[in-house]
């Protein structure tokens, strides 16, 4: 199980310091496949880096602490403190464009072999990678091939074979399907969930496309203004969403079959730099009452293992009159 | 394209620009008002104040367009031209050294040049990608705007002010070098190669200085956009070392612009002959090219021009046939 416990990442800025991620708590079970998804500059994209142990300057894990549940090889748990040690040991990337995060002038093979790792012998790991990524659809020639003579699934299936030949116990894979089209990234997205099936480890998806979440995910994360605002099983989030603002989300995605007008959600996400008081969604949300916008609401479990940061959790949306529209 | 058509393409592209810089040069001083022989007829005459006969003259002029290869319409005049410059790499006699043949001459020169402005280009080309790869590879530490400021420092300082200062400096303030080198001829022994290699570091020094300015900023400023790359990114959360992602992401993508940029300072290593050879007195092509200038000598003028058209050519095709080497994307096109 990996736990957050209260994080809180921040940017240093010329301005001063900004929160990107501020206060989320989380526990993520051993062996399922959680999204997280969210507008742009909720804090997903932080969040992911900082599980990675990503974290560069201006960026800094200023409180919280995360644990992995996991040992490294000598048997130590694995924590925030020496997660950067086991980069593509315990723990692995899948980045977003797998156009260019392959060196275009050296083999793929040498690529898989060029970092540390679990295995000194690098002759045995090449071997190992040799029959792995035929059971992933891939010609073996292709790992003596430079990046460019792939084509693009097939290169984004060669980082899935890199960040998952040496069984890691967690994947972060931070968009992985954006830059493809809709047949290879449905491919892809089917090959992820089979590997995690045999692996049994966890992975956690960022995407901005909720077909994507919907597809692949056991659990959902949503996040909003850099908090966690609604966490719980993929199919009872999307079935019944508590949070409004997963609802809103949720109700602005296109179904087959149904000829409904779709809204997107008014007004944006407030500034991080502002004076942040109550629940940070209250100024779009249409439930929101003066308890909203004076006191914070918790993440607090509704439902078992269904949780959502809000007073007025599970109310129903006051009808958006779409009427007009037919 | 395989690689074989790819090499038989570049090789005729070779020789059609070493044709085109041979003709051009050829023609250049045929569209001279001047005719070299009788300027030379003309100040014979004045000299024996006019009492050649005319018969005399014409014979002379006969065996002067013989010996310079003008007798004939244009057009024959080019195909012997050709033959004698492309078949006997012949340029006739040179006029201020008569009757020694401008062939040699240029071979007695070459080395010299070629040893001196060639190491040193390559040394300051190793030297400043290797100072330009660490400061823009660190970029952010502030060590490494140390290093660049070297690369500024240097680079605006002109040739002649940079080869002054240091011939002032190691010759005259420090006399750790001779003023005015000495470069023994003849057969080398031990200790000929070793007054020769003493000698040159003074002009050496002063070309790497001048050259490694510039391949630091363009270096560094290469490395810092090569290390935004996303497979820089990636390679680094692989869990890489810095000098893996330094030397195998950052330099091998980098090294391929500064590999055009030596092929093309190579190519012009005679610009920069000239002034050495006349400043630490080296005995080379360039002082051979000035005497030429200035004595009206034009047959080592076209010598020492179809030389450097050799050289650039030959740089360019060496480089063009190198690059698949290094970038696989042109090598399996």
């Amino acid at each position: 199980m990996i736990e957050l416990n209260d994080i809180v990442v921040s940017y240093r800025t010329g301005r001063g310091s900004i929160n990107a991620v501020d206060g989320v708590n989380l526990q993520i079970p051993e062996g399922c496949i959680v999204g997280i998804a969210g507008e742009s500059g909720c804090g997903k994209s932080t969040l992911m880096r900082a599980i990675y142990g990503d974290i560069l300057s201006p960026m800094s894990l200023s409180s919280g602490t995360i644990e992995y549940g996991f040992n490294d090889s000598s048997g130590k748990p694995v924590t925030s403190e020496n997660v950067r040690d086991e980069w593509f040991k315990t723990l692995s990337y899948i980045p977003q464009s797998s156009m260019n995060s392959m060196n275009p002038v050296i083999r793929i093979r040498e690529q898989f072999i060029d970092f540390p790792g679990t295995d000194p012998n690098k002759k045995r790991v090449l071997e190992k990678v040799r029959e792995y990524i035929g059971k992933l659809g891939l010609p073996a020639e292709a790992l003596d091939s430079f990046p460019h003579q792939l084509s693009g699934g097939m290169r984004q299936r060669m980082m899935i074979a890199l960040a998952t030949f040496f069984q890691p116990n967690l994947i972060i894979a931070d968009e992985p399907t954006t830059a493809l089209d809709v047949v290879v990234q449905k491919e892809i997205l089917l090959l992820l969930m089979e590997l995690q099936e045999q692996m049994g480890n966890t992975i956690l998806i960022v995407s901005h496309d909720m077909g994507v979440h919907y597809q692949v995910t056991h659990k959902m994360l949503i996040m909003y203004a850099a908090k966690a605002a609604e966490y719980g099983d993929s199919d009872s989030v999307f079935a019944e969403p508590l949070h409004p603002y997963t609802k809103m989300l949720i109700g602005s995605l296109p179904t087959i079959g149904e000829d409904r007008a779709r809204h997107g959600i008014p007004g944006s996400p407030p500034s991080l730099w502002g004076d942040l008081h109550g629940c940070r969604f209250a100024e779009r949300c249409p439930l929101a009452t003066g308890l909203c916008r004076s006191q914070e609401p918790p993440l607090v479990e509704h439902k078992p293992g269904h949780f959502a940061a809000c007073h007025f959790a599970g109310a129903d949306l006051p009808d958006t009159g779409d009427a007009g529209w037919q | 394209m395989g690689v074989l058509t790819f090499i038989a393409k570049r090789i005729a592209l070779y020789f059609a620009v070493l044709f085109i810089g041979l003709s051009i040069t050829f023609a250049l001083p045929r569209f001279m008002p001047v005719n070299p022989i009788d300027g030379y007829i003309g100040e014979l005459q004045s000299r024996a104040s006019a009492t050649i006969a005319p018969e005399g003259l014409a014979e002379l002029r006969k065996s002067l367009e013989e010996l310079y290869g003008l007798q004939g319409s244009v057009f024959e005049q080019y195909l012997a031209y050709m033959k004698r410059v492309v078949i006997d790499f012949d340029f006739g006699p040179s006029y201020t050294y008569f009757p020694h043949p401008v062939s040699s001459m240029l071979a007695e020169a070459l080395p010299w040049t070629m040893g001196l402005l060639m190491t040193a280009t390559v040394i300051a080309w190793c030297l400043g990608n290797t100072v330009g790869l660490v400061a823009g590879y660190f970029y952010k530490k502030r060590a490494a705007s140390i290093l660049e400021f070297v690369g500024i420092l240097l680079y605006p300082i002109p040739y002649y002010i940079l080869a002054i200062s240091v011939l002032m400096i190691f010759a005259y303030i420090f006399p750790i070098f001779p003023l005015s080198a000495t470069f023994p001829v003849g057969d080398m022994t031990w200790a000929k190669v070793g007054t020769i290699l003493y000698n040159s570091l003074l002009p050496g020094l002063a070309l790497v200085l001048a050259g490694f300015g510039w391949n630091i900023l363009s270096m560094k400023a290469l490395a810092i956009a090569t290390s935004e790359e996303p497979y820089v990114t990636f390679a680094r959360l692989k869990g890489t070392t810095h000098r893996t992602r330094m030397l195998r992401y950052v330099f091998r993508n980098a090294l391929l612009p500064q590999v055009t940029a030596l092929a093309l300072s190579l190519g012009v290593i005679f610009n920069g002959a000239l002034l050495t050879e006349i400043i630490f007195s080296y005995p080379g092509i360039g002082l051979i090219m000035r005497q030429a200038a200035s004595g009206g000598d034009y047959n080592v003028l076209y010598g020492a021009i179809t030389v450097s058209i050799i050289a650039v050519a030959t740089a360019g095709l060496l480089i063009d046939l190198a690059y698949p080497l290094l970038d696989p994307r042109i090598r399996h096109k």
